[in-house]
């Protein structure tokens, strides 16, 4: 026995011992592994790309990132906000937003309007980057192009409210009867559908650019395919474009204000969103601004970094499926929906991100009303959170529809993680609160887009960026005739109001429309509102004047200078 | 008895003489004296693994976690009766041990600017105009005569320079207001809140105002009934302390109970790791001991069938499985992943089962069995399986590591469960956003997949051995 206790003893101090090593061997293993490639690292980054610093002085060079790789740079299809961003500083359109997000004149010297006609005059120093001047010419041919059938546009209905511009997208009219004449090389006139008051607001969009028609039949098809394919008249010209990699813009010698495009170059260095590999390459000093996710906030504070937040003008819904054969048809099932949840909890406690702000209305808080903020103007009417009120409305849905318990219903929603996070959030808000089984449907934007517009959702995470700076870019969503109205909502009282708010020419009657609109949206439950959406971020301290905007170029660099 | 085989044997050789049986030969041997000199008793095979794998300590150890994980899957719901789905949004990423107290106020209602409690409000500069609590920390500050708008900003740190506040928490651009309320992610801890007037063209006018807030952490009654955290809340007076809910193991991103999320997980993981090991143990046994049994032809076109099936890419067929299985959004993928896992992985279990069928067909106890009539049946029963046992054993024990890392990594890409359900694949995916901040949501599930693992495997190295009976006897 004694014997025997004695070798179990030794067994069991052995296989501690063995296991002992092992594990320091493993640990040792791993963090030498970590040292190699990071070295590794270090060696193939040295190679690659040609700026490692985010602010070189001697060159007045910035080096900084790009979301996504743009598809293409053609200002007449470009439906993406990383192409948007780029073509704001490459080109420019007849008005431009300046440093405070009023509109002025870019091309156009002025501009006037004359009921159902604008008169543009170019102003004469403007000119592409081979030299000669931007004429009228060129923003016919552009716009003509980017409402011809043949392109096929997604952007085509932004011109709508010009003269035919409808009907020859729809190809019931020859191309050359749109609305927009050259009266010689520097006068451009406009005659619209119908007097419209947000005309002027709307031209500052990618679509209305102009482009040249020598140089793009020149391209033969692959205009804004390359950085050499395309003819330049902003503040920089793109001199390189690594698909997938990189990108790099330099100073424009032709452009004619002074005042933007102080910095030489910018340098487009990296390629992605991944929220960590941006904050490393910023604590690396290699980019000059970073975007911050919510576990990162406490580590810019720790840090000492200047964050930085702005609302970037994005509303997110949760939107009903209003289509006969769905049970979300049903307004007290609806109601029930938007009472048992609070969007103040969504922001405060789950999402833990400054800048957002709990949805009330499909209206964002910066547009303008009057003569200030529209939803100072008119209030947003929101339902509070009342479960008690929810589950009698849930009853009394339930005793519409004829049935004992609600069958499970489908939440759609992206695949991004803060999407699947909120889908989960709100998953178990109807679960507790309601009794009802949700079950999440996340798919890629493309697909998610698909499975909406064919309907196959009950309630989808949706959100709404504007086009235009007027009420009317949130306000016509949900009329019966917009595509984008996914939910297939139809009431006549909207339309009416939409209506109104689109033909008419006095600010008041507008805003008026606007205010029953909201009202109609929040009686009718057409969506629970979500959030507003911002954005943290980090700059270098160095870089200054980056304007960040709602409307137009995300991130605008052109009027920016570094400072040591 | 000795003489009469020997001269039988003789017989046949046909040397000596043939000596005449008689009846009294064929009479049974009385029983013989006990005899002595065995030094062990005998014992049988299993007896003889059982002594082996007792003495290999890491495999019981490895039996012993084991045991605990059983225990912890199938016993642990009854006895921690959590919710895992259930979202305690007043503890989000929690990390283990964490302070519990609350204070029972009031619900919330949004602040009009006005009201100022007692005790607060006094002095100068930016100042709290209440108790600043995990509901909302009221703040309001000297209206500055040529500000346009007003920045709020929170630091968790005590700001160090002018430029340095920390996280701008608001911006108040309308007129006559120079109040605000945060609500933003309140923990019970000290935060240093500034506020900078800002001029027309959003420059700063003078020099910011500071003020550092204790929060309280704090619950609401409604809150504590619908938690049940005590038996009568209406009880309960304003300003009583509470005790909030008890995470042991911490909460996640959305405040569900890691201890409840692990347990439910580990149903899953244990699920796909126990049944598909034995589905597809199973379908190897059975397919490698017919093809090394029949051998031949037979044997050579399933084994090449075999070989087809390995060379199937895994993931892709995966996929291909959740598409003809119709996996609908928010469903469970376990289902399709358990059918991938058992048609895909039996060809290895079929190899080793044949190998050994052929190797003890050969065998000379075998070849006698099958001279001395023994049926099919028989040599199956009796030879065949009993020493192939060992072999489908071991590989039995391997297999169910393999399966939960397996269910582990298509979780973790996002192709397994479906929302709320856990696994611990998915747990340490959501983890990993917030590794950096809150690493107890991803190192819990990392643990458990790794114990698990590694107890498994070590279970199955000492079984390899102990059943090994070339080894017998060795302890």
């Amino acid at each position: 026995m004694k014997s025997d206790s004695s070798v179990d003893n030794r067994l069991l101090s052995a296989a501690g011992r063995q296991l002992i090593v092992f594990t320091v061997i493993a640990l040792l293993a791993v963090a030498a592994l970590m040292f190699a490639l990071n070295w590794l690292a270090g060696l193939t980054s040295s190679t690659a790309g040609g700026s490692r610093t985010a602010v070189d002085f001697e060159t007045n060079t910035i080096t900084t990132y790009l979301r996504d790789e743009p598809p293409q740079m053609n200002s007449m299809i470009a439906t993406d906000a990383v192409s948007g961003m780029i073509l704001n500083h490459v080109m420019e359109g007849l008005l431009r937003y300046d440093q405070l997000g009023n509109l002025e004149g870019g091309v156009a010297e002025r501009w006037e309007q004359n009921g159902s006609e604008i008169t543009f005059w170019l102003r004469e120093d403007s000119r592409w980057s081979d030299g000669q001047p931007v004429t009228a010419h060129d923003f016919v041919f552009a716009w003509r192009n980017a409402v011809s059938p043949a392109i096929g546009s997604q952007y085509a209905f932004i011109l709508y409210p010009i003269l035919n511009a409808e009907k020859i997208n729809n190809s019931e009219l020859p191309i050359d009867t749109l609305g927009v004449r050259a009266l010689d090389d520097r006068t451009l006139l406009v005659t619209l559908e119908t007097p419209i008051a947000y005309f002027d607001r709307m031209v500052a969009f990618v679509t209305f650019l102009p482009a040249r028609e020598d140089f793009y039949t020149a391209t033969n098809g692959r205009y804004g395919a390359d950085a050499d394919e395309m003819l330049y008249n902003g503040p920089y010209i793109m001199t390189s474009w690594v698909h997938g990699s990189s990108m790099r813009l330099e100073r424009n010698p032709y452009y004619w204000d002074d005042n933007r495009g102080r910095i030489e170059v910018i340098n487009f260095a990296h390629m992605t969103s991944d929220p960590n590999t941006l904050l490393n390459l910023f604590k690396d000093n290699q980019i000059v601004m970073a975007d911050l996710g919510a576990t990162m906030l406490e580590e810019a504070m720790l840090q000492g970094w200047q964050i930085q937040s702005f609302q970037e003008g994005t509303v997110f819904f949760i939107e009903f499926n209003h289509r006969d054969e769905r049970l979300t048809r049903n307004l007290n099932l609806r109601k029930a929906f938007y009472l048992a949840q609070d969007s103040g909890e969504l922001v405060n406690r789950v999402i833990k991100l400054p800048g957002y702000l709990p949805g009330e209305s499909l209206f964002p808080g910066w547009l303008r009303g009057v003569e200030d903020s529209l939803r100072d103007e008119y209030p947003a009417p929101f339902y509070n959170r009342n479960i008690t009120l929810a589950r009698e409305h849930l009853r009394m849905a339930l005793d519409e529809l004829g049935l004992d318990q609600l069958p499970q219903m489908t939440l759609l929603t992206g695949d991004a993680p803060t999407a699947r996070m909120q889908a989960e959030y709100y998953q178990e808000v109807f679960k507790r609160n309601l009794g009802i089984d949700v079950i999440i449907d996340a798919q890629i934007f493309r697909q998610r887009l698909e499975k909406m517009t064919s309907g196959e959702f009950d309630m989808v995470m949706a959100g709404w960026g504007p086009d235009y700076d007027d009420p009317l870019t949130f306000a016509d969503l949900f009329s019966s005739w917009n595509l984008n109205n996914r939910g297939r909502y139809a009431s006549d009282a909207l339309d009416a109001q939409v209506r109104i708010a689109q033909s008419s020419l006095d600010t008041v009657e507008r805003m008026n429309a606007f205010g029953e609109i909201q009202r109609l949206l929040y009686e009718d439950v057409v969506i629970i509102p979500n959030y507003e959406r911002g954005y943290v971020y980090v700059t270098d301290p160095r870089l200054r004047g980056l304007i960040r905007r709602v409307i137009g170029a995300e991130i605008d660099f052109t009027y920016a200078w570094i400072e040591e | 008895m000795t003489d009469q085989t020997l001269t039988s044997n003789q017989t046949v050789a046909g040397a000596l003489p043939v000596r005449t049986l008689r009846p009294a030969d064929f009479e049974a041997l009385p029983p013989s004296a006990p005899t002595t000199g065995i030094v062990r008793p005998s014992r049988s095979y299993w007896q003889d693994a059982w002594a082996r794998l007792k003495a290999n300590r890491r495999a019981i150890v490895s039996l012993y976690i084991i045991i605990f994980l059983m225990l912890f899957t199938f016993v642990g719901p009854l006895v921690w009766r959590v919710d895992p789905a259930l979202q305690d949004i007043d503890q989000i990423s929690q990390g283990p041990l964490a302070s519990r107290a609350a204070v029972l106020v009031e619900p919330f209602e949004r602040w009009d600017g006005v009201s100022i409690d007692e005790g607060f409000g006094e002095g100068d500069g930016l100042r709290l105009a209440a108790q600043p609590t995990t509901q909302q920390v009221r703040l309001f500050w000297n209206a500055v005569a040529s500000a346009s708008s007003y920045s709020i900003y929170r630091n968790h740190y005590e700001p160090q320079t002018e430029l340095i506040l920390g996280l701008p928490i608001a911006s108040i651009t309308r007129d006559g207001i120079n109040w605000y309320e945060d609500r933003l992610d309140l923990r019970a801890r000290t935060y240093y809140y500034s506020v900078v007037a800002l001029d027309d063209l959003g420059q700063r006018i003078g020099s910011p105002q500071t003020v550092d807030a204790d929060v309280l952490r704090v619950i609401t009654r409604d809150e504590v009934a619908s938690r049940g955290l005590v038996d009568d809340p209406d009880a309960l007076q304003i300003g009583d302390a509470v005790k909030l809910s008890l995470h042991p193991l911490g909460t996640d991103y959305l405040g569900r109970d890691m201890l409840a999320r692990l347990m439910a997980g580990a149903r899953v993981s244990l699920f796909i790791g126990l049944l598909a090991p034995l589905m597809f143990v199973a379908i190897g046994v059975l397919y490698g001991a017919t093809a090394g049994f029949i051998g031949g032809k037979v044997d050579q076109a399933m084994m090449r069938f075999a070989d087809f099936v390995v060379a199937l890419p895994f993931l892709l067929f995966m996929i291909l499985f959740q598409v003809v299985f119709g996996i609908g959004p928010g469903e469970s993928g376990i289902v399709p992943m358990l059918i991938a896992l058992v048609i895909l992985s039996w060809p290895a279990t079929s190899r080793l089962v044949r190998g050994q069928i052929l190797q003890i067909r050969e065998e000379a106890y075998v070849s006698a069995a099958r001279l001395l009539g023994g049926s099919h049946q028989y040599l199956i029963w009796r030879h065949m399986i009993p020493n192939t046992l060992g072999v489908i054993l071991v590989t039995l024990t391997f297999a169910v590591p393999a399966a939960i890392f397996t269910e582990a990594f298509l979780s973790f890409i996002g192709m397994g469960v479906a929302p709320p359900t856990a696994s611990w694949g998915s747990m340490c995916n959501e983890g990993l956003k917030t590794m950096l901040t809150h690493p107890h949501e991803l190192i819990f599930p990392a643990l458990m997949i790794s114990m698990t693992v590694l107890a498994f495997n070590l279970l199955g190295d000492g079984l390899r051995d102990a059943l090994d009976a070339k080894m017998r006897n060795s302890v």
